[in-house]
């Protein structure tokens, strides 16, 4: 899709489904949508629909962030502490380690 | 004209096949066969043993040939990682060094050197199955020798208990072409010790990447857990079949009158660092050798029909996996304590009249060759008092020994060497008020008197043993002991009759405890049996004995060489203890008269019938009390047993998927890098070249369209 050949009115309720599928556990959607409309939110001259833009954008980029947090710390907390963990830190691993701890 | 043309194009062909038949691959590595590589093997709080990288370890190839050395690779080296080269002479005095400062060792390569065989030899244990001995032993591999006193195996590395950083691969004697083809490429490539960072190398890579790490309970649990993607076995439990045969069937017998049992007991099985090889000559051949001769003899001397004129019985019983924390004989203790064994008419151990076990036997025989003594030992652990039954045994013993002017000296101490006997005092010594009546027989005193306890070089040579190759009539009739010695055929001082008359003191010793008269006869264990047998455990399988005691079905041929000892995994059956299972069988047994069909149909309460080749190979069918029984550690069959208690064997092995080692001349690095400066500078040449030509793409593209000028200028 090109945004460019878009009507505004379409870029906001496309900015806006976005952000509502986000909420079905889908954070790179946010990801995207914030990453997506960056230029309409804050780059162009203001026009009618770019305050709702905006606020789309911001709490997209604020929820994938937030996810990214999460995911981040876990795969860290996971990484550094499996071992440790023993048969529930086997239990959740995809792929069993071979030869190691 | 035609037929030159068909020779050109033969020629062509030749040229072009001896060209490109050797593929790039095989120009590089130039592998070593014949090797065998240390595994790893898990308790339940320890991983032991060795495990190389996924890929494998490479290292440079450094011949030891000195202490010096060893040094020289451990601090002055320059190209490492290493791998160690040296022979077993040496290995004794470098190992720890390596083992300690192991930085700089990628791996070793250990290789048996005929004209250098060392003094001792041993990867046990000082102490063996230190943590499974009962509470009075006083072995200890921790304290210095000086604290306590000696220890059994005083030269044991303790390598088949550590865990070594590193993977060993070892070379047999017959494989020293092999050693001579890295020590070529050594002496091409690597000699010059000093100017070594950045040459080309001779290299080895020594692959034996193990699946299972940490310990038995990890191991066990990631085993069992089916991943998705990877429902991988990591690790098995160790153990195979414990083996026994009782001189009368015991099926008839009923609780309350049950006749008491003498348990005579042996082990089977051996152990090495190393996959496939665990010769075990004195380490357990000689014991069980002696075991199923004298079980044979007393056969032989008490006719099975006379089962009802006697109240005592007698239990001949080999126990497996004995190197590893008493497998079997743990199991066998455990389950007469729960009153399962044997599953016909169960022990309970006031059933045992008496223990008696054949311990480590034959280490000194080669230290007596010449002499026609072989000093043996029975080791009574009592430190007061003790049963009448053993002074008795231990009194008629002594005389039957005497006769052949061999001595049996009584040590009266709760200091026992390594035995099952300890299995047995650790799990019945609470079960019963009463002492155990049992005593070891052996051939060493304060320590070990084999030098190679449980290692590769354990073999025929160790125990001084030459075989003399005597046929067998058809009827199965050996030559007896002193019609050899009289024919000139065996010295008095040689391996065969030694052994040979201890299992005649034994099984004469025995019909005096069974019979309660002393033996009369002329019946006596042959040397000629022994000969042969011990061919069979330690030469060849492929030898008369086991040819006769064969399955009478089987159309395999058996290998010539020796079946290795090692316990094996409990998975599967090893060969050993089939083998021990079925000379039992035979020479133990009773011939029947049927066919192979009405032997199979055959069904007497208490008694197995096996249809086994026989000794002229037309088949026989033999009636036998000798059963199986499973040798593997309660720890795995018990629910919910805490593997890090150390009450019972936990000992797994992990899976793996090859095992190899090839030798290789590894570039000095000058190529890779000048490769990949020059990859670097012509990505940088390109990447400017295009920069180049887009902000001057006007002077390229004389007659450029003119989109291309409007989207150029914005």
């Amino acid at each position: 899709m090109d945004l460019n050949r878009m009507s505004d009115t379409k870029k906001l309720q496309l900015c806006r489904w976005y952000f509502k599928v986000g909420f079905v556990l889908l954070p790179f959607v946010w990801a995207v949508n914030s990453i997506w409309f960056f230029k309409e939110a804050f780059v162009r001259p203001p026009f009618e629909e770019q305050k709702q833009i905006k606020k789309y954008v911001i709490m997209s980029g604020a929820g994938a962030i937030a996810w990214a947090i999460v995911l981040i710390s876990w795969a860290v907390a996971f990484q550094l502490q499996r071992v440790s963990w023993g048969s529930t830190g086997d239990a959740l691993s995809f792929i069993v380690p071979l030869g190691r701890a | 004209m035609d037929f030159q043309n068909i020779n050109y194009l033969v020629l062509l062909t030749i040229a072009i096949n001896a060209i490109t038949c050797e593929r790039l691959h095989e120009q590089i590595y130039s592998s070593i066969e014949g090797g065998a590589a240390c595994f790893r093997r898990l308790n339940g709080t320890h991983q032991a043993g060795c495990s190389s990288s996924l890929s494998g370890a490479v290292g440079v190839v450094h011949m030891i040939r000195n202490v010096t050395d060893a040094q020289w690779l451990v601090y002055n080296s320059s190209a490492g990682p290493y791998v160690a080269v040296v022979n077993t002479w040496l290995f004794y005095d470098i190992i720890e060094l390596l083992m300690n400062k192991s930085e700089n060792v990628a791996g070793v390569l250990l290789y048996d050197d005929a004209t250098m065989r060392p003094d001792a030899f041993s990867q046990e244990s000082r102490c063996p199955n230190e943590y499974a001995s009962w509470s009075k032993s006083q072995c200890s591999s921790t304290k210095t020798p000086s604290g306590i006193g000696l220890v059994w195996n005083e030269k044991g590395t303790d390598l088949l208990r550590r865990d070594i950083p590193f993977p060993i691969f070892f070379l047999p004697q017959a494989r020293m072409s092999e050693i001579s083809k890295i020590e070529q490429c050594y002496n091409r490539y690597n000699i010059d010790k000093d100017n070594q960072k950045g040459r080309a190398l001779c290299s080895l890579q020594l692959n034996s990447f193990m699946y299972a790490a940490v310990n038995s309970v990890v191991c066990l649990r990631r085993s069992a857990s089916s991943a998705i993607l990877t429902p991988t076995k990591v690790c098995d439990p160790l153990g195979d079949y414990n083996v026994y045969y009782s001189l009368f069937p015991r099926a008839k017998e009923t609780e309350s009158k049950k006749k008491p049992v003498t348990l005579v007991t042996a082990r089977i099985d051996a152990a090495s660092l190393f996959d496939g090889v665990a010769p075990g000559a004195a380490s357990s051949v000689v014991g069980m050798v002696s075991h199923i001769v004298a079980a044979a003899t007393l056969s032989q001397i008490i006719p099975i029909t006379d089962v009802d004129l006697y109240d005592e019985n007698v239990l001949w019983t080999l126990f497996n996996g004995e190197s590893f924390d008493y497998i079997g004989s743990q199991r066998i203790a455990y389950d007469i304590a729960r009153g399962v064994w044997p599953p016909i008419s169960p022990l309970s151990p006031k059933n045992i009249s008496l223990h008696i076990e054949l311990g480590q036997l034959g280490g000194s025989l080669k230290l007596f060759e010449e002499n026609t003594s072989w000093p043996l030992y029975a080791f009574v652990p009592y430190e007061n008092s003790f049963p009448d039954q053993v002074s008795g045994f231990l009194n008629e013993m002594e005389k039957k020994f005497s006769i052949n002017n061999m001595t049996l000296t009584p040590v009266f101490t709760t200091n026992l060497p390594p035995s099952s006997l300890h299995s047995f005092q650790r799990i019945l010594g609470n079960v019963t008020e009463n002492d155990l009546p049992e005593l070891l027989l052996v051939d060493y005193r304060d320590t070990f008197s084999n030098k190679f306890y449980q290692s590769a070089l354990d073999d025929h040579e160790n125990i001084g043993f030459a075989y003399h190759n005597i046929s067998i009539g058809s009827d199965g009739k050996f030559l007896t002991t002193d019609e050899l010695i009289a024919n000139g055929e065996m010295k008095e001082s040689e391996a065969q009759v030694k052994i040979a008359r201890v299992a005649t003191a034994l099984a004469h010793t025995l019909y005096k405890r069974v019979t309660g008269k002393s033996y009369t006869g002329s019946v006596s264990a042959s040397a000629h049996l022994v000969d042969e047998m011990l061919h069979c455990f330690l030469q060849s399988q492929a030898c008369r004995l086991l040819a006769a005691a064969e399955f009478g079905a089987s159309e395999e041929s058996a290998a010539e060489r020796a079946a290795p000892l090692y316990v094996g995994v409990a998975a599967w059956a090893g060969a050993p203890a089939g083998h021990a299972a079925h000379l039992l069988a035979l020479l133990a047994g009773a011939p029947r008269a049927a066919n192979r069909t009405a032997c199979d149909r055959l069904d007497e309460p208490g008694f197995s019938y096996y249809w086994l080749k026989g000794w002229n190979h037309s088949g026989v069918c033999i009636q036998t009390t000798m059963n199986f029984s499973q040798a593997v550690s309660p720890a795995f069959i018990k629910a919910d047993y805490d593997m890090t208690s150390g009450e019972f064997s936990t000992w797994t092995e992990s899976v793996w998927q090859a095992m190899w080692a090839r030798v290789f001349v590894s570039a000095g690095g000058g190529g890779a890098r000048l490769a990949a400066i020059a990859g670097a500078l012509a990505t940088v040449a390109a990447a400017l070249l295009t920069y180049w030509l887009q902000r001057h793409a006007a002077l390229v593209f004389r007659d450029a369209p003119a989109s291309l000028h409007s989207d150029a200028s914005g």
